[in-house]
């Protein structure tokens, strides 16, 4: 490990594959090779993350994902510190990172050396305008239209296939400080989970919540492989091992500087060159131990960052100034003159108006009563709605318990059952 | 979108040794002030009176923050240069900093996201930071429209005055991202 910090400290190219699979680990070692690595390198981390649904840095949870469904099926939510939009991982798909001196990035470059990896396996892919890649759908076009096989955003393809758009299957984000630019991205090679993932990406409070920050493009997704015939894992090395390939020829570097090719045992160790020119190797769940990581790992998955780190938003049962939208209608049962709207600071309620009166006068002293029991909390540590709305003492625990329940379904909170 | 590689430079040659390079006295060449119509006062009065303070002339970091100093000198107001603006793309989120936050120069005081990107603003000088450009948290495009007016971002109570004589004045960072 220490030899390994070393190499992070002077190394001018680095090369890394993770062999964990855990997200919170995988995005720490790459956090810290951003503030680590000497301004002037290049680096290249590949690593694969066990099924997690990633939201962008400044992104809702409530409002991207199903939260109730992705604890339903042991789906981790993760908040990553670079931009963009809402992804899912799972081990049919491997994200790839670079990391070079902000002076030198460029947001196609490495997209496009990706897409030249990708196109080992099929000649499809292509970069598109927000610098993702597409597999295109259609039919061969005739070869005097081929374009230039260098040229990484355009295919021999039509773009669409009737009514098949062209399918997404990597999307990148980045991040850029004062020296050095991140990007990184998914691949979808062979994930399993193509159809659930756009049910985890649908929350249910998508019609009723108004959000500051970034808003997810959605795109129909694809997979690189049509029907995987070896194991995933084994595919995943090729995949990252074809991706290192392109990085060392578009930087230069030597073609040992690949620790997937040399691959024959479970070996290990890191491999360099004298000169600090590059170093390479496997690296795994023993970083934890280093601080710099340790803390990363803390961060990410704390209430203050997953949670905390969300954009101000409304949550509204019904229209109002702020978010004037129809909304869909609300569960049976759910009381008729009941209101309910939640504005949310850092996680934090910050201001409520829920009552369930007609009478204007009752509504408003409901109102003064449902606001002593929830104004500060965080939606993070509230199990259950109900458990709180009944401190405030209404004569009609039922309204309430209908309310609560609305909540918990709206904020996906678990225990969104029978009450 | 090989522009936005100048976005943010290393400091590679130290603040100081680059200050010495900078030359007050400099008439700015016409495509110059073509290009950021916006840093120049309206009228030659205000730009003598102005360059007659050098506090309160506005001075421009390499990675293209600029800070004013307010009439009294204690205030600075922070934003991003017009040729970042321009790199940067729509701006869809800015992460404003805290109130009463203690800063060293070159810290991150807060970020922007734009094209998929988020990115630090950094502090040009230190001190304590005691506003922020609350409208940007309904109108973050305001970066886009007026980043070196409407578009600012924080205010800072400045602790080193000194510390301005490190940083770039118009002429010398028009220069710099001309490079």
């Amino acid at each position: 490990m220490r030899a390994w910090r070393a190499l992070v400290k002077a190394s001018k190219y680095q090369i890394y594959v993770s062999q964990s699979l855990d997200p919170f680990l995988n995005l720490s070692i790459e956090h810290f090779l951003l503030q680590k690595t000497p301004p002037h390198s290049t680096v290249l981390f590949l690593y694969v993350n066990r099924p997690c649904v990633v939201i962008g840095r400044n992104q809702n949870p409530w409002l991207e994902t199903n939260l109730s469904l992705l604890q339903q099926n042991h789906v981790s939510l993760v908040r990553r510190r670079s931009g963009g939009g809402t992804v899912f991982h799972d081990e049919g798909n491997v994200n790839y990172s670079v990391i070079c001196p902000t002076v030198d990035f460029a947001r196609d470059k490495h997209a496009k050396m990706v897409t030249r990896a990708i196109r080992e396996s099929n000649l499809r892919a292509r970069v598109n305008e927000r610098h993702d890649i597409f597999l295109d759908q259609g039919s061969m076009l005739e070869e005097k239209d081929w374009p230039d096989p260098t040229d990484m955003h355009q295919t021999r393809f039509h773009r669409e296939n009737g009514n098949s758009p062209p399918l997404k299957i990597s999307g990148s984000a980045y991040k850029i400080t004062r020296q050095r630019a991140l990007h990184h991205g998914t691949c979808l090679l062979a994930s399993a989970n193509l159809r659930k993932i756009s049910d985890y990406l649908k929350s249910p409070a998508r019609p009723f919540i108004k959000a500051r920050g970034v808003e997810s493009v959605r795109s129909p997704i694809g997979n690189v492989l049509h029907e995987p015939k070896v194991s995933s894992m084994s595919y995943n090395n090729e995949f990252q091992s074809q991706v290192i390939n392109a990085f060392t020829q578009l930087y230069g570097i030597s073609e040992r500087a690949n620790p997937i090719a040399l691959d024959e045992k479970p070996h290990r160790e890191l491999l360099h060159n004298s000169a600090d020119e590059w170093a390479a190797g496997w690296v795994g769940p023993e970083l934890e131990r280093i601080t710099g990581i340790q803390a990363g790992i803390e961060e990410l998955k704390s209430s203050k960052w997953l949670y905390g780190q969300t954009p101000q938003f409304i949550l509204s049962s019904h229209p109002v100034e702020e978010d004037e939208r129809e909304r869909p209608p609300l569960p049976e049962g759910f009381p008729a003159s009941a209101r309910v709207y939640l504005k949310v600071r850092s996680g934090t309620i910050t201001a409520v108006q829920i009552s369930i009166s007609p009478n204007q006068d009752i509504a408003k002293a409901e109102a003064e009563r449902f606001d002593e029991v929830l104004k500060g909390k965080d939606i993070q540590d509230i199990s259950d709605f109900k458990a709180v709305l009944d401190r405030a003492g209404h004569e009609s625990p039922s309204d309430v318990s209908r309310i609560a329940t609305w909540l918990n379904f709206m904020l996906g909170k678990a225990s969104n059952k029978k009450h | 979108m090989a522009a936005i590689a100048r976005l943010r430079v290393p400091l590679v040659a130290s603040a100081r040794s680059f200050s010495s390079q900078t030359c007050p006295h400099v008439r700015l060449a016409p495509p110059l002030q073509a290009r950021f119509p916006r840093t120049f006062p309206a009228s030659s009065v205000a730009r003598t009176f102005r360059t007659s303070i050098a506090f309160q002339e506005k001075k421009y970091t390499r990675e293209h923050e600029w800070i004013e100093l307010s009439e009294d000198g204690k205030t600075g107001t922070i934003g991003v240069s017009v040729y970042a603006a321009k790199n940067l793309g729509d701006v869809v989120f800015v992460e404003l900093p805290t109130l009463d936050m203690e800063v060293a120069a070159g810290d991150s005081i807060g970020a922007v996201e734009s094209v998929k990107s988020a990115s630090d603003i950094m502090t040009p000088v230190s001190g304590k930071i005691v506003g922020a450009n609350d409208v940007l948290q309904e109108k973050p495009g305001t970066i886009n429209k007026g980043p070196e007016s409407e578009g600012w971002i924080a205010k800072i109570e400045v602790k080193d005055p000194e510390e301005f004589k490190e940083l770039m004045d118009e002429d010398a960072y028009g220069k710099f991202v001309a490079e």
